[in-house]
């Protein structure tokens, strides 16, 4: 019987033949950790080895600081400093201070992911590395403390569902939207336990950016992860980053033309429309069209999701349209995922553009995805967000969040309520 | 192992941020102190009055979102004796484990009773006695039986090094 891709990951990492349904030990690539939840980490591992513990590979653990960089507060500084005394104590190298941005997005400029890896990390969303084709988790202290022990841990072997996506996309709609209406078609709890496989000339054309954007979501469905075989100037791009092993590695993952899928799901694009997830709920999936109007307190484009170079050129053509303004009635706050994207973001000119039509343009982080950051939400505020949730209370105790497209957020930013970016840009 | 308790009743997917808030992450440390803001933002009727002992029982995909570990931890140490649910978000299914706290999947068991009834689990016949009626449970599958024997994760991994 053939294998799908997550087998092949599997298979390599556990050093035998996996079965769905089974559970396994495998070996860990990366086993990582964010400032947010890292010191929990470093303690519970001290706690464990009564301080007298080495990790088992201080070459293959890394930590970011994303979430709240730089710290806010004395609280979480101290928290990154015990993280930072942990690594130095431990001989780890691979520290991203507050100065790079979002840990997997960081890890992967870095040429640090390669396709079939097994990586670990304190982040929910780091399972966007599927976007390469590594199987990236997130998991809680306890299994990141365990597998700094001796460099595994333990996985169920996933059914997996194929999505296969086709056509163009129309002016104005873009992934984001696709994956909108997906999470809205699935529910939240529609992937429970599966890997997925996207597939598709959608998804052939697909840049990294949009990969990272369909993958990161697999988690608002309690998917286990979302892959794509990196192909064509992904493949070239990782290769570049990663050298040639990554060519090797795609190779060793694609999956057998026989491999058994629990279903399989087809989806057209080219009659796409703008979509929003409304509050308080990912799932709660409505056409930007049916909210427009909806006034707004904030906008905010950013996050693991839709923070790449791309995602704010698309946000920043619709502010060109829109007349390079933004309405003084909105706060608007753009965040970059990584200090590249923010270079890039520098050398077209587009920083001086965003502050220069009233947009607060902030260092690369994971920023407004909790209250903890600057820019939480008011009670009875509306925000807007490219982010991937919006839970109630997740931003601002009482707020409310919609969850759009960056094109649909700038829109919104500039006319100061919900806006189809297709009635600025089309 | 039997265990007796009132019952807190939620529907389906419900997150870890309204478990445990995400402000909290950073300022709280202290295990019972994380034990007196659980469930703050879905139910502060259960953050004000739970107690050791009682059970919650929920619908599909509980726990789903963050990763934080903290949202098992804080109804672990609130006394919360088990929880039952019609399914488990993966993320939070392996806190749970890790932090000890008995998670049950079952779909029977949410027609049947009300918030604040009395409900007994025998863990070792796998067996729910609700509103008069006994309602079975699966075992955990085999593998996870095995780490829970061991006291959970760590110790498993500790044992398989030599080191416990």
């Amino acid at each position: 019987m053939g294998k799908t891709m997550i087998m092949k990951i599997m298979e390599r990492a556990a050093h035998k033949e996996v079965h769905t349904g089974e559970r396994v030990w495998c070996d860990i690539d990366w086993s990582t950790a964010r400032d947010f939840g890292g010191a929990n980490c470093t303690l519970q591992f001290d706690e464990i080895t009564e301080n007298k513990g080495k990790v088992w590979n201080p070459e293959r653990i890394a930590f970011t600081f994303d979430l709240q960089a730089p710290s806010h507060s004395e609280k979480v500084s101290n928290n990154q400093k015990i993280i930072r005394e942990f690594a130095r104590r431990q001989g780890i190298k691979h520290v991203f201070d507050i100065n790079r941005g979002i840990g997997q997005h960081v890890l992967l400029e870095h040429g640090h992911v390669l396709p079939g890896d097994v990586i670990l990390g304190t982040d929910s969303h780091m399972n966007l590395l599927g976007a390469v084709g590594a199987f990236a988790t997130g998991v809680g202290n306890t299994d990141i403390a365990a597998s700094w022990l001796n460099g595994t841990n333990w996985f169920r072997v996933p059914d997996t569902m194929k999505i296969e996506v086709t056509g163009e996309f129309p002016c104005g709609v873009s992934m984001r939207d696709f994956l909108t209406l997906l999470v809205g078609d699935l529910g939240a709890g529609g992937l429970d336990f599966l890997a997925v496989e996207f597939t598709g000339d959608a998804i052939d054309r697909a840049t990294l950016a949009e990969r990272i954007t369909l993958c990161s979501m697999v988690t608002e469905m309690s998917g286990k992860i979302g892959l794509i075989l990196p192909s064509g100037a992904v493949l070239d791009w990782l290769a570049e980053r990663a050298g040639p092993e990554a060519r090797v590695r795609a190779g060793a993952i694609k999956p057998d033309p026989d491999a058994v899928y629990i279903e399989t799901r087809k989806y057209d694009v080219s009659r796409l429309e703008p979509m929003a997830s409304c509050p308080d709920a990912p799932d709660n999936v409505k056409p930007v069209r049916e909210i427009a109007g909806t006034r707004v307190d904030q906008v905010h484009i950013g996050s693991c999701t839709n923070g790449r170079f791309e995602d704010i050129a698309a946000a920043y053509e619709v502010l060109e349209r829109g007349g390079f303004k933004v309405s003084p009635d909105v706060r608007t706050i753009i965040t970059p995922a990584t200090t590249e994207v923010m270079k890039k973001c520098a050398e077209r000119g587009m920083i001086e553009k965003f502050l220069d039509a009233g947009i607060v343009f902030t260092n690369p982080t994971c920023s407004l995805c909790t209250a903890e950051h600057y820019g939480a939400l008011p009670s009875g505020d509306v925000g807007c967000s490219t982010t991937n949730r919006n839970f109630i209370g997740k931003v601002g105790k009482g707020s409310h969040t919609y969850l759009l497209s960056p094109m649909t957020a700038m829109a919104t930013a500039v006319r100061g309520v919900i806006t189809d970016p297709r009635d600025i840009v089309c | 192992m039997k265990i007796k308790g009132r019952v807190w009743k939620y529907g389906d997917d419900v997150n870890t941020d309204v478990i445990f808030a995400g402000k909290y992450t950073y300022t709280i440390k202290d295990r019972a102190e994380m034990a007196r803001v659980a469930l703050e933002d879905l139910d502060s009727d259960f953050t004000k009055n739970a107690s050791p002992g009682d059970i919650i029982v929920a619908g599909k995909n509980w726990g789903c979102g963050s990763s934080r570990e903290q949202a098992a931890i804080c109804l672990k140490e609130r006394g919360i004796g088990a929880i039952i649910a019609r399914g488990f978000a993966r993320i939070h299914y392996r806190n749970c484990l890790n932090e000890g706290l008995p998670i049950i999947i079952s779909s029977e068991l949410q027609d049947l009773i009300q918030k604040g009834d009395e409900i007994e689990i025998d863990f070792d016949l796998g067996e729910i006695t609700a509103a008069g009626k006994k309602i079975k449970f699966p075992p955990y599958p085999e593998f996870v039986q095995g780490l829970v024997n061991d006291g959970g994760l760590i110790p498993h991994v500790k044992k398989s090094l030599g080191l416990a």
